[in-house]
């Protein structure tokens, strides 16, 4: 079967053996700031957050004084574009500058199998598993998120002092990294798009109209985005503030309130103030008319960018049924319990009704799609940010296909953003399956196909068969 | 089945298993080694093997075993020993301490001097009056200012320096100038290998520098072009052969084992402008991307004709007999035994491009090539035929043999005249290769394609719209760039097919050939692909014309 494989191999297969490849983990992540620590034996000054924690004192400010050496060293060459990545032969380092004089650097492992020659054993390291397009934008996203709820490094230092930094970074990092998900990061990550709901307008006016009344009804809140499961409705955020939320609640906020749903066994209906209703506050009290419980829980604070400056906000989140909206309120103050309490009485009811109306348009739809085996595909629309992705599955958001075909598909993007320029690439594995990347006005479109004995030709007409079934009013160049 | 070959379009696996060994210039009798070098270069960084263990597997045949084949095992010492009492000169006077520094570099380039025989008739125009000449044509770039933005943007640069961080070469500006920075590219190799790991390449800048680690040098390449970490770390690879193919690798270890601080350009002295000239190649020249050699076409009958003539002419001790006119080859002829890597044929060829002093006289040079032994030389006799572009090498083992060689090659060009080769050779030459036009199909713009079995490749003159030097570089960019897709170590590929804005390219690989075709961006892939079929048709009926398939051995 991989009659070519074997043939390139000749050169080192006849005696060899190898095991399974190891997982790509986190090494370590720090970020520092070198004005801070400009002096010699002041290095330790310039670190501002270090994983992992037991590190020493003095490997940390070895491992500081490597990026700051490299980045130095490149920069004889050029200071027009950053320092992206250090690749060794065991680890990949990736080089972040978010803000004038930050830098965060992660550093994780590359895959290696063991294998055996002529009895000796070595590890062979699969250095082109990893994909610094993938893990740079996995960094980027780290950096973004801590943005979103803390701020920008900056604005924390000048406002709450170092210290504050520190314990922020701690705070938010310690956590954030251990639900990285390093081995499933892929093609994905570079999108970073957005799963959008296609409804009949109806429906759509129908919920634009909701949301209108809420923003009218309770000034305090600036904006809204409306969600079903995990796809998203309607937003009123700006796009890349959106993306960023959008990819926390559907990775981490609704998994693990699902969860405690889950726990709860039944879902309790809401039968307060004689209105029947399902709905409950994902984040901020659990249970408003219970004064006790209720007082702590504060919901969280997010910075998003209104177009020429960061605006703080509370995330309210608030839930019935499948569908979620997401109440951004003025963070000036916070919302008293009562406000709660008429929120929860003003959407819980229309909430609920909305999410059983889509609920039965979308079961309907549902039964309509036929998926094959095979084919795949990745959609992206850079304008709007959509996404779609039958290569992953939806609850895990894994892959389910070989990850070399995912690779493949980073590696077309890749080259797409390389040459600036829209195009076609058809590419043929020694497995024998396809994989096909089309960039035309902005929207990407990778097909993997598993045909085994598919012409170059015959998987041309397939690819726009499919163009033309699933987009049809969207012009790709052939 | 031998006239149709497979289709690239993945109902060719049947046929493929036919096709072995029928596709085009295809030969059961390879002149070339033809392992890949890619692979070989993975290997060679992923197993941390001793260096001597690496260095065994680098030898295709031994000059030692040569010998002692010929003259028995007494004589096979002398020339095992001989490098070894050239390093041993080094170690010697380095005894004496840094004020014989100067005496080091003199006993050096006396030995290298020595190496052609002190005999009255022999033509002056020996390596040691070739180095004068290297050290008189000035290196232009060698006064840029290192703090100038021209500087900074060339599009690759690339550095030699030793363990210590001593600068050796620098493709542009003088490497004095660049001890600091050269010392900073050592230090990080150090810190990464203190952590029992390897430096391999940092994207930043947009560029990508890439580090090569063969103790005792380093070879850093910086980047602006489009090129893989594996393209360039192979294409640092051809540049450490030059280096070995001056030095050998016995001189080179020895000499900076001895003394770390040593200033190799004393011993590398004047051949910068063959590491320049290398570095020119390999950014325009398919050979060392693709690891073959493009043959001079030739009616197949003049080409025996040469052959025969060559191995007429045999004597003891001549290994290798090459005729190369305008960088590409006319014929090999070769013992029976021994078998030449692509790569030291590259650096024969390069050796030739380099400099215009073989034409003005026979000459006589110690040449190592570190794929067939890096611990040797090799003496070539090299002379243009009757003033002609076809230039013969005559390679040995054994020093005292240029009037012997002298002789031979007398022979070899009257015979050649009487058969009217050179003319042939002269006429093929002046014709300029083929055009893409006489393949008859009219969609394809131009091609590549490479016998693996006999790791050699043709193409066609490149002419519009590729006749501009910013697009021939282009062309040659979009190449490397299928290239680097098809052969990604993780991710090899059958086929690829991309469409651009100003091309469409498709790169198709089999166990038997490798073949890069352009085309226009409209063509369609119906178009390309009865395109590529009807062209390995025409390639298989012009074999004979555009390979070597039966090459003459001695």
């Amino acid at each position: 079967m991989y009659f070519g494989y074997q043939n390139r191999g000749s050169f080192l297969t006849d005696t060899m053996t190898s095991t399974p490849r190891s997982c790509v983990m986190l090494q370590q992540f720090f970020i520092y700031n070198p004005t801070l620590g400009p002096k010699e034996g002041e290095e330790e000054k310039k670190i501002l957050f270090y994983h992992p924690r037991n590190t020493s004192i003095d490997n940390q400010i070895k491992n500081v004084g490597l990026s700051e050496a490299v980045i130095k060293f490149t920069e004889t060459f050029s200071t027009e574009r950053p320092c992206e990545s250090m690749h060794t032969q065991k680890t990949r380092h990736l080089y972040l500058q978010p803000e004038k004089d930050f830098s965060i650097i992660m550093i994780i492992t590359v895959p290696f199998s063991e294998k055996t020659k002529d009895g000796k054993t070595y590890h062979e390291y699969h250095e082109e598993d990893i994909q610094d397009s993938v893990y740079s934008a996995v960094l980027k996203h780290a950096y973004k998120l801590f943005k979103l709820f803390m701020g920008s490094f900056t604005s924390i230092m000048e406002n709450n002092g170092i210290d504050q930094l520190k314990h922020r970074l701690e705070h938010f990092y310690s956590r954030y990294l251990l639900t990285l998900r390093l081995s499933h990061s892929d093609i994905l990550e570079i999108h970073n798009g957005i799963l959008f709901l296609p409804l009949d307008k109806n429906t759509y006016l129908r919920i634009q109209c909701f949301i209108n009344l809420v923003e009218a009804s309770f000034s305090q809140i600036k904006y809204t985005a409306f969600l079903y499961n995990d796809q998203l409705v309607w937003s009123g955020l700006e796009q890349d503030d959106m993306r960023i939320l959008y990819k926390y609640l559907t990775t981490s906020l609704f998994p693990t309130s699902l969860d405690t749903e889950l726990k709860e066994t039944t879902i309790k209906s809401n039968q307060t103030l004689g209105s029947t209703h399902y709905g409950k506050f994902v984040t901020g009290p659990t249970d408003p008319h219970d004064q006790q419980s209720s007082s702590q829980i504060r919901p969280p604070k997010i910075f998003v960018n209104n177009g020429s400056h960061i605006e703080e906000l509370h995330l309210v989140v608030y839930r019935a049924l499948s569908a979620t909206v997401c109440l951004m309120v003025d963070g000036s103050t916070i919302p008293p319990l009562d406000w709660y309490k008429n929120i929860d009485s003003f959407i819980g009811p229309q909430l609920s009704s909305l999410a059983s109306d889509i609920g039965e348009q979308y079961a309907n739809r549902k039964g309509s799609s036929s998926a094959s085996q095979d084919f795949k595909f990745v959609y992206f629309n850079q304008m709007n940010l959509a996404q779609k992705t039958t290569v992953h599955n939806r609850k895990t958001s894994s892959a389910t296909i070989s990850p070399e075909m995912v690779r493949l598909i980073s590696d077309i993007n890749a080259d797409f953003t390389r040459f600036e320029e829209d195009g076609e690439t058809l590419m043929k594995t020694m497995s024998d399956c396809w994989v096909v990347g089309k960039k035309s006005d902005q929207r990407e479109f990778y097909v993997v196909i598993n045909q085994k004995n598919a012409t170059l030709t015959e998987i041309n007409e397939e690819v726009k068969r499919l163009c033309a079934a699933h987009f049809t009013n969207i012009f790709f160049l052939d | 089945m031998a006239d149709s070959p497979g289709r690239p379009d993945g109902t060719d696996d049947e046929d493929q298993d036919v096709l072995i060994g029928e596709e085009p210039g295809a030969s059961v009798h390879p002149m070339l080694a033809t392992e890949d070098s890619y692979e070989e270069l993975d290997y060679d960084l992923n197993i941390e093997a001793p260096i001597t263990e690496q260095r065994e597997r680098l030898a295709s045949g031994t000059i030692a075993s040569i010998v002692e084949e010929h003259t028995g095992p007494a004589s096979a010492e002398e020339v095992g020993t001989e490098a070894t009492e050239l390093e041993n000169d080094v170690e010697r006077s380095s005894l004496e301490g840094d004020l014989s520094n100067l005496q080091i570099s003199e006993e050096v380039t006396q030995r290298r001097a020595d190496t052609v025989p002190d005999r009255q008739d022999v033509p002056n125009d020996t390596d040691e009056e070739v180095l004068q000449n290297r050290e008189a044509g000035q290196r232009e770039i060698k006064d840029e200012d290192i703090h100038s933005s021209v500087w900074r943007d060339h599009k690759k640069h690339v550095f030699i320096l030793s363990e210590a961080g001593k600068p050796i070469y620098s493709r542009y500006g003088n490497e004095d100038k660049l001890v600091s920075l050269m010392g900073v590219m050592q230090a990080l190799i150090s810190f990464v290998q203190d952590g029992k790991n390897n430096l391999r390449s940092i994207v930043a800048g947009g560029r990508t520098f890439v580090f090569l680690v063969r103790p005792p040098l380093i070879l850093v390449a910086v980047c602006r072009t489009h090129e893989s970490q594996q393209q360039l770390l192979l294409q640092l690879t051809y540049v450490y052969n030059q280096v070995l193919s001056v030095l050998t690798y016995s001189q080179l270890s020895r000499v900076l084992e001895t003394r770390k601080n040593y200033d190799l350009r004393r011993l590398l002295g004047g051949t910068e402008k063959f590491l320049d000239n290398l570095l020119n190649l390999i950014d325009q020249d398919p050979s060392f991307l693709l690891t073959a050699v493009r043959c001079l076409p030739l009616d197949s009958t003049v080409r025996d004709t040469i052959g025969h003539s060559i191995q007429s002419a045999k004597i003891k001790d001549l290994v290798f007999a090459i005729l190369i006119a305008d960088n590409q080859l006319v014929t090999l002829c070769r013992m029976k035994k021994y078998i030449l890597h692509p790569a030291d044929l590259h650096l024969v060829f390069n050796l030739l491009n380099a400099s215009t002093s073989f034409q003005a006289a026979d000459s006589w040079i110690p040449i190592c090539l570190p794929k067939f032994d890096s611990a040797g030389f090799l003496h070539a006799h090299i002379s243009y035929l009757d003033n002609s572009k076809a230039c013969l090498l005559l390679l040995t083992v054994d020093k005292m043999m240029f009037f012997e060689l002298a002789k031979c090659k007398e022979k070899i060009v009257e015979k050649l005249k009487k058969h009217h080769c050179i003319e042939a050779i002269n006429r093929a030459v002046a014709g300029g290769g083929y055009r893409c036009l006489e393949v008859g199909i009219s969609d394809l713009r131009h091609f590549i394609y490479k016998s693996k079995s006999t790791a050699q490749f043709t193409a066609p003159e490149l002419e519009a719209p590729y006749r501009e030097k910013e697009e021939r570089a282009r062309l040659f960019n979009m190449y490397q760039y299928v290239h680097q897709r098809v052969h990604n170590a993780a991710r090899p590929l059958k086929i690829m097919f991309h469409v651009g804005s100003r091309e469409a390219m498709l790169g198709w690989v089999t166990t038997g050939f490798e073949l890069y075709a352009v085309f226009g961006p409209l063509a369609t892939k119906q178009v390309a692909i009865l395109a590529v079929n009807k062209l390995l048709k025409w390639i298989k009926k012009e074999e004979y014309r555009l390979f070597i398939l039966d090459p003459p051995e001695f």
